[in-house]
């Protein structure tokens, strides 16, 4: 038992312990993620046929859905995003005051709000206006309604990791820059922005993949269609409303079809993704 | 000489904590003014008070004039005040995201120059007046964080050059660099100065005796002591002075 | 003030520089002193004696100056420490200067051997102008040892009183010269010793002055030329400023 009393030998064993264990748990934390994937390729790649990816869900298609899908995520960040890089902005160059701590407590509870309240919240926020005269009462199941439920769950995702992200950019940055004698506004704008557009990118996809997985507010805001994206004050399909249908239909055919969805939905995400990241390291500077 | 910024009576707060009190002293025109003392004496902020950078920390408040050309900047925009007092920082900090030639056209860019003629102009000229030039002619377009310590800060030199201030306020500007770097700087503030009115704090005492013409003393907050920069170093009029720029002090 | 720090490098160099300074000063006096003593009683031993302190003098200067050059580009020293440093490294010259006096006297004692000093009137002159200098190098002394500036203030005016009392055996000298009392080899050796006790309390004088720099800083004006270029109508050349 001389090595145990060696110094040396013990350090080396604890060494290749420890990294065994780190290596342990980066398995166990992608093994789940490998399931998913493994899972919803296994099942779903049978179901992608051509008609299946082109024709609307009145035909057994999903092609409806994914277009609603992108409809709903492409108007849901044309709203979430200026507001909750904006209410970010707000947060991390002026909120250093009660206002500011008000307003992170409320972003902070709301990014916790369960997304079905969320639902509930957008359906009868409608219907009141609807009450009052705004809109007329279909309205209530439509892309509209649903473009404002899923951005009240973006809007805090975004405006807190917009928040951390320009946190991240050393003060010494906006004091060069102000130093110039640039206004407070076109610094940030010009200089704070761009040196954290990559974290900015994160965010905004955490929260696009974050609402491109919602179902609940969705059913009780866009309800279903079977047909294309129709207007703003129609209904419309979507994938993870559709992966609900097709999950709970007694058909067998369609349970199969669920798998199908359920893989163009993560592959959607996916692409999404790299494209962005993609998008942000052209945009580097050569070092 | 005259002084070309006269600082009268100023006080600084960071929120209920007075940083520095009832400071008064003058920067002469086309020279060099070194301001010394422990760490937390308040020279930082002195120097942050006479470009208005002390108020853009939360909290933070001054009380008292600072004249420049016998104006108070404090009845000015402080952007039009920053942009006549320029400032170097500690750490080299180049816009991360920018080339080597957008670090420099920074400040009259985001002022709104547009004209390419001019930006260009303005970028050769500073890198030239920096001293940086030669060195990076070739790769203007690759990003300032590419370069060394020393040719960084040389960058931000340039960069707060560009904008043509009359008084250029540096804080600490060798204290991240190596002796060779520190020297490059030393001798561009010894440019420097026919052109403009330095102010540099430095840690480093025999950086003040090097460069500066003027030397002031400060602790906890108070100026202790102002003089030829000879004087100081020779014959210091206060015991407490004497006992810090000694090193027998705590 | 907070907890002072110490600089014990710095300080160990400086206590060390001060040591051999005072040793320095204590030899050159020495050989004066034993110089005087030779020569007032015509005693060849002790004027031998003067020689090997005088290597010594100079030996123990070169290792101050080494020393000196080594504390200034080790510790780069300010304000007190600076100026003590560069006044030693001055002093040390006029401590050498001093002690090289005091080897001239030795030699001058040796060749008096064949003639040697027999007017007492002569030896009470001798006498009294070595009390005077030696007694301005004991105060310039005593002021750096005490680093006191006081003593010294007043180094100038007496070294007036040297001046003239070296005046007066000049005149006296070349009067009896002249006459005949006194012969020209002599005599000649007579003005010798007479101008070395004069330049060897000018050393002393520079002492006091560079003290007075070392305590205060402050640059005493070391000539009041003005009033020098009176008493001494152009018979001295140290005038220069």
């Amino acid at each position: 038992m001389r090595f145990l009393f060696d110094r040396d030998t013990r350090r080396r064993w604890f060494d290749v312990i420890m990294s065994g264990a780190t290596l342990l748990c980066v398995a166990l934390a992608l093994l789940p993620l490998g399931s998913i994937l493994f899972e919803a390729l296994v099942r779903g790649a049978p179901a992608l046929t051509p008609t299946f990816l082109t024709q609307s869900s009145l035909m057994g298609g999903i092609a409806n859905a994914i277009q609603g899908t992108v409809v709903l995520i492409g108007l849901t960040a044309l709203v979430a995003l200026p507001v909750g890089i904006l209410t970010g902005i707000y947060l991390s160059e002026y909120g250093k005051n009660r206002l500011g701590g008000i307003v992170r407590l409320f972003v902070d509870v709301m990014t916790q709000t369960p997304s079905i309240v969320v639902g509930i919240f957008a359906y009868s926020f409608i219907f009141e206006l609807s009450l009052l005269g705004f809109f007329p009462p279909p309205l209530v199941f439509s892309v509209i309604s649903a473009v404002i439920a899923l951005a009240t769950i973006m809007i805090p995702i975004v405006a807190r990791t917009s928040e951390e992200a320009l946190r991240l950019v050393p003060t010494s940055a906006r004091e060069a820059a102000l130093a110039l004698g640039i206004p407070r506004y076109r610094a940030i704008l010009r200089v704070v922005l761009p040196s954290c557009a990559s974290a900015l990118v994160t965010g905004a996809l955490l929260g696009i993949a974050r609402v491109g997985g919602e179902t609940a507010p969705l059913i009780m805001t866009a309800a279903w269609n079977n047909d294309f994206f129709n207007g703003l004050n129609q209904p419309i399909a979507a994938l993870p409303t559709q992966v609900y249908r097709f999950a709970v239909s007694p058909s067998l055919a369609e349970n199969r079809a669920a798998w199908g969805a359920s893989l163009i939905l993560v592959l959607l995400m996916l692409s999404i993704s790299i494209a962005s990241r993609a998008v942000i390291r052209m945009r580097a500077v050569r070092r | 000489m005259s002084a070309k910024v006269h600082v009268d009576k100023i006080s600084a707060w960071y929120g209920p904590k007075l940083a520095i009190q009832d400071i008064s002293l003058d920067f002469e025109e086309h020279s060099v003014s070194g301001i010394i003392g422990p760490s937390g004496c308040g020279k930082s902020t002195l120097i942050r008070c006479l470009n208005r950078m002390h108020e853009t920390i939360p909290k933070a408040r001054v009380e008292g004039q600072v004249l420049l050309d016998g104006q108070d900047i404090y009845g000015q925009p402080a952007v039009s005040v920053r942009r006549r007092i320029g400032m170097v920082f500690q750490k080299p900090n180049p816009f991360p995201t920018m080339s080597i030639y957008d670090n420099v056209a920074a400040g009259l860019r985001l002022n709104g120059v547009r004209e390419r003629k001019k930006l260009d102009q303005a970028v050769l000229e500073s890198l030239k007046q920096a001293a940086l030039w030669d060195e990076v002619k070739d790769s203007l377009d690759k990003s300032g964080a590419s370069l060394s310590g020393g040719q960084q800060q040389r960058l931000c030199i340039a960069r707060a050059l560009a904008v043509k201030p009359e008084v250029l306020l540096m804080d600490e500007p060798c204290s991240a660099l190596d002796p060779i770097a520190t020297a490059k700087i030393e001798d561009l503030i010894f440019d420097l100065k026919k052109d403009y009115t330095l102010v540099i704090v430095t840690h480093n005492m025999q950086q003040a005796a090097r460069v500066a013409e003027t030397t002031a003393f400060m602790y906890l907050g108070k100026l202790i002591e102002v003089g030829r920069t000879r004087e100081l170093f020779e014959r210091p009029g206060e015991t407490l002075t004497e006992s810090y720029i000694t090193g027998r002090f705590g | 003030m907070p907890q002072a720090a110490e600089r014990k490098a710095l300080a160990t160099g400086l206590q060390k520089l001060n040591e051999n300074m005072l040793t320095l000063a204590e030899l050159s006096e020495l050989a004066v002193r034993k110089a005087v003593d030779g020569l007032t009683r015509f005693d060849l031993e002790t004027a031998n004696e003067v020689f090997t302190l005088d290597q010594e003098v100079y030996g123990l200067q070169l290792e101050i100056e080494r020393n000196c050059i080594d504390l200034l580009a080790l510790h780069a020293p300010v304000a007190r420490d600076l100026r003590t440093i560069t006044t030693s490294l001055k002093i040390t010259t006029d401590l050498d200067r001093i002690g090289r006096y005091g080897k001239d006297l030795a030699e001058l004692t040796l060749q008096f051997r064949d003639k040697p000093v027999v007017d007492r009137g002569d030896v009470a002159r001798i006498r009294e102008m070595a009390d005077r200098t030696i007694s301005m190098v004991d105060t310039a002394i005593d002021a750096f040892v005490r680093r006191n500036a006081e003593t010294v203030r007043n180094m100038i005016e007496v070294d007036d009183a040297v001046d003239q009392l070296h005046d007066e055996n000049f005149r006296d000298l070349v009067r009896r010269m002249s006459e005949g009392q006194l012969s020209i080899e002599t005599g000649a050796r007579y003005l010798l010793v007479n101008r070395y006790f004069e330049r060897i309390a000018d050393h002393a004088v520079n002492i006091g002055l560079r003290v007075v720099y070392m305590v205060t800083g402050d640059w005493l004006p070391r000539i009041r030329a003005a009033d020098r270029a009176k008493r001494h109508d152009g018979t001295k050349e140290k005038g220069a400023t």
